[in-house]
């Protein structure tokens, strides 16, 4: 069931469309992936989606209905950019931001103690945030996303600027919390961690969504005339090939696109029959970076 | 705009400020500092009527000497010492080559000057002084009163009147105010209303100005701490701002209350003595109104700075984006300052009932005249309508200024969002 449906938005800047006319949905209990390179809208969305910017045009509807407040209090968000009041207390600062939440009293007093507890941090509650190591203000900043016990947890591009123990440990909030059943959506331009935790996808570029829907769905739908290659040869013969869509170098892999599905046994002949010593021949595997590159080009680079 | 969040942000205001050393130092100096000017104002005064005058005093008539003199060694400060004079007879055509002879000892400061009361002084009562600082009004004060009185006397001595005729003739008009207001009280006035109203005028002034400065300062720093952004997902900007700006005034009038706590004892207890001339005469009614019209005006002023630290993302560029706060800040307290002679004038009156300039002209007012009731509704109608539009107007530009980082916007960009859905 889709909880979240965001339709038709729009935002533009002086002339500038950041967001053009990007409609999907999110489901019930999925982690959800907002896809794209640096400066092609995935921010000013989850803005929109969380009432931070008013959209020019369309809405965003939460189970059925526009989004009000009662969304923005059951979201924990943890923008790209975190920051947290420097002069408070690291206690103080969790029981502020959770009591804009709706949330006080003691049982968020102990739950937030709990928290810093199982994050080590239970000796600096009474730090000040400013005298915390950078890694240190990372983990005050989670705990205040999740601490209100929220059943959506929207991340904007969560993993830059982490250290790998930090990555690992919003890794583990991310699992937690779908295995808890909420729906969790992320932003980010790294497709590997896409890859690896979403359910569903967005994927944005230059303001608009250029492929929507369940992970496993595009993949198949991609891979069934997909064809990943490692060789020694020389493969340009397929170049024009009536067989062959497009040949495309990745790096380590080159993904080899059919014009027609279940095509890839006549490929395997004709690159045998042109003595193209394969090492590696997989059908049905494409990886979310070759879909994007796929989609968006290669220009900029900054998708990993 | 009022609800749960708006007063989470309230209270965490009001925790961080209330308790914080600055808080706390300000309600302390500030009333020390006021109380340090006027005691340095009155101990310079009265230090320079300490200082010891040494003067020459010539005529060229006899009578004119002995009589002064006789005065001059009635006087206080000649008992006291401050006062010394040596008294010399000199001819008219000679007093320039006796002022050249005594030159020298008024350069060296060896006496403090030279008075010459020539006998034509007995048709034009005019005196000479000689001085290297011949506007030390201190030492008029002292001497003034005998001459006038000597030269008074000689003057009607031979005319056969009465000492009591004599003594009318001598003296000056003496012009006492006394307040008409319409609760059938007239009261005589000093000074009193005058300093309170220099003092709550200026009080006005640097309590905006800087509590103005902080708010602009502290949304500034929640724009590039960024946790603005998390504020926002939980509250919107209305409700952030609001709660910002509550905190902020609840703070302050707190502040302006306690600061106004030695003044309110000093004029409806006897616990202090002042001199009766110096005693302001106000109602308590105005001291609330006083707060009143400072809650309005923080709320007013401190939006609009709320606003500038909105705008830019670094304290740099909020300074130099504030001056035209400061100007609708810095002129009305001038204008009330200069209202000091007349506070009725037209320019008193129209500086009074316009928007900003009303916030601190009319309370400036309000202290030196009874102001018709109309004009104070007046300008609390003006002040609220304006109060509102202010309200709605920076919520605007906070609210699509609280997220931009970056290059520093210019005037133009900024009314540009005034026209923008969000």
């Amino acid at each position: 069931m889709n909880v979240l449906e965001v339709k038709n938005l729009t935002k533009r800047f002086g002339g500038i469309t950041a967001v053009n006319n990007a409609s999907f949905s999110v489901q019930e209990g999925s982690v959800f992936g907002l896809i794209g390179r640096n400066g092609a809208g995935k921010t000013t969305t989850i803005r929109m989606m969380l009432n931070i910017y008013f959209p020019d045009e369309g809405e965003v509807f939460f189970r059925g209905a526009k989004i009000e407040q009662n969304f923005k209090d059951s979201v924990g968000y943890l923008p790209e950019e975190r920051g947290l009041y420097k002069k408070m207390k690291v206690i103080d600062m969790l029981l502020f931001l959770a009591e804009l939440k709706g949330k006080k009293g003691s049982e968020v007093n102990k739950t937030a103690l709990q928290y810093l507890e199982s994050f080590d941090l239970a000796d600096r509650k009474n730090s000040k945030i400013e005298d915390l190591s950078k890694g240190n203000q990372q983990k005050v900043q989670f705990i205040s996303t999740v601490l209100h016990d929220p059943d959506f947890l929207i991340f904007d591009e969560p993993f830059s600027g982490l250290d790998p123990i930090n990555t690992n440990l919003l890794k583990e909030i991310i699992l937690e919390m779908k295995n808890k059943g909420k729906v969790v959506i992320f932003s980010t331009h790294l497709m590997e961690f896409a890859e690896k935790m979403c359910d569903s996808i967005a994927m944005i570029d230059k303001g608009k969504i250029i492929l929507n829907g369940k992970l496993s769905t595009i993949k198949e739908k991609f891979a069934s005339k997909n064809v990943s290659l490692n060789y020694s040869g020389n493969l340009s013969f397929l170049n024009n090939h009536p067989l062959v869509e497009s040949v495309e170098n990745f790096g380590n892999s080159t993904g080899i696109r059919l014009k027609n599905e279940n095509t890839d046994q006549e490929l395997l002949k004709i690159l045998m029959a042109n003595n193209i010593t394969i090492k590696n021949f997989n059908v049905d595997e494409i990886s979310l970076h070759e879909i994007f590159v796929m989609h968006a080009g290669k220009e900029n680079g900054d998708v990993q | 705009m009022f609800n749960k969040r708006t007063l989470a942000i309230i209270k965490r205001e009001l925790k961080m400020k209330l308790f914080s050393k600055s808080f706390i130092l300000m309600t302390l100096l500030v009333p020390l500092f006021m109380v340090g000017i006027f005691s340095i104002q009155y101990f310079v005064q009265s230090m320079s009527e300490e200082q010891r005058s040494d003067l020459i005093i010539i005529s060229d008539s006899d009578e004119i000497l002995n009589k002064i003199q006789s005065e001059i060694f009635q006087t206080a400060p000649f008992k006291s010492g401050d006062l010394t004079a040596i008294f010399e007879k000199t001819e008219l055509s000679d007093f320039p080559s006796k002022l050249k002879e005594i030159k020298p000892d008024i350069i060296s400061q060896k006496i403090t000057g030279v008075v010459f009361i020539p006998s034509t002084s007995l048709q034009s009562k005019g005196v000479e002084y000689y001085s290297s600082n011949p506007n030390n009004s201190s030492l008029f004060y002292k001497i003034k009163p005998s001459i006038n009185k000597a030269l008074v006397e000689i003057y009607f001595a031979g005319r056969l009147l009465t000492e009591d005729e004599i003594k009318f003739a001598r003296k000056d008009v003496d012009i006492n105010g006394y307040r008409v207001s319409s609760d059938e009280k007239v009261a005589q006035e000093g000074y009193g209303n005058r300093i309170a109203m220099v003092l709550f005028s200026f009080l006005l002034y640097m309590a905006l100005i800087f509590s103005g400065s902080m708010t602009m300062n502290a949304v500034v720093e929640e724009k590039s701490n960024k946790i603005v952004e998390v504020l926002l997902s939980s509250a919107s900007s209305t409700e952030l701002m609001a709660g910002k700006i509550l905190g902020t005034v609840i703070i302050e009038v707190l502040q302006m209350a306690i600061w106004l706590s030695p003044v309110v004892l000093l004029i409806f207890t006897s616990w202090f003595f002042i001199p009766p001339e110096l005693m302001p005469q106000m109602s308590i009614g105005f001291i609330f109104y006083f707060l009143f019209n400072y809650t309005l005006a923080l709320i007013t002023y401190v939006a609009l700075y709320a606003t500038v630290g909105a705008i830019f993302d670094n304290p740099q560029d909020a300074q130099s984006g504030v001056w035209p706060l400061l100007m609708l800040i810095m002129i009305p307290f001038f204008i009330a300052l200069g209202m000091e002679s007349n506070a009725q004038s037209t320019l008193a009156q129209i500086a009074s009932l316009i928007p900003f300039s009303s916030l601190i002209v009319m309370p400036a007012r309000m202290i030196l005249v009874e102001v018709p009731l109309w004009q104070i509704l007046l300008s609390f109608a003006i002040n609220i309508l304006v109060l509102i539009g202010i309200f709605k107007l920076a919520g605007k530009i906070y609210r699509i200024g609280i997220l931009l980082t970056g290059k520093k916007p210019k005037w133009s960009e900024v009314f540009s969002w005034l026209r923008m859905s969000s």
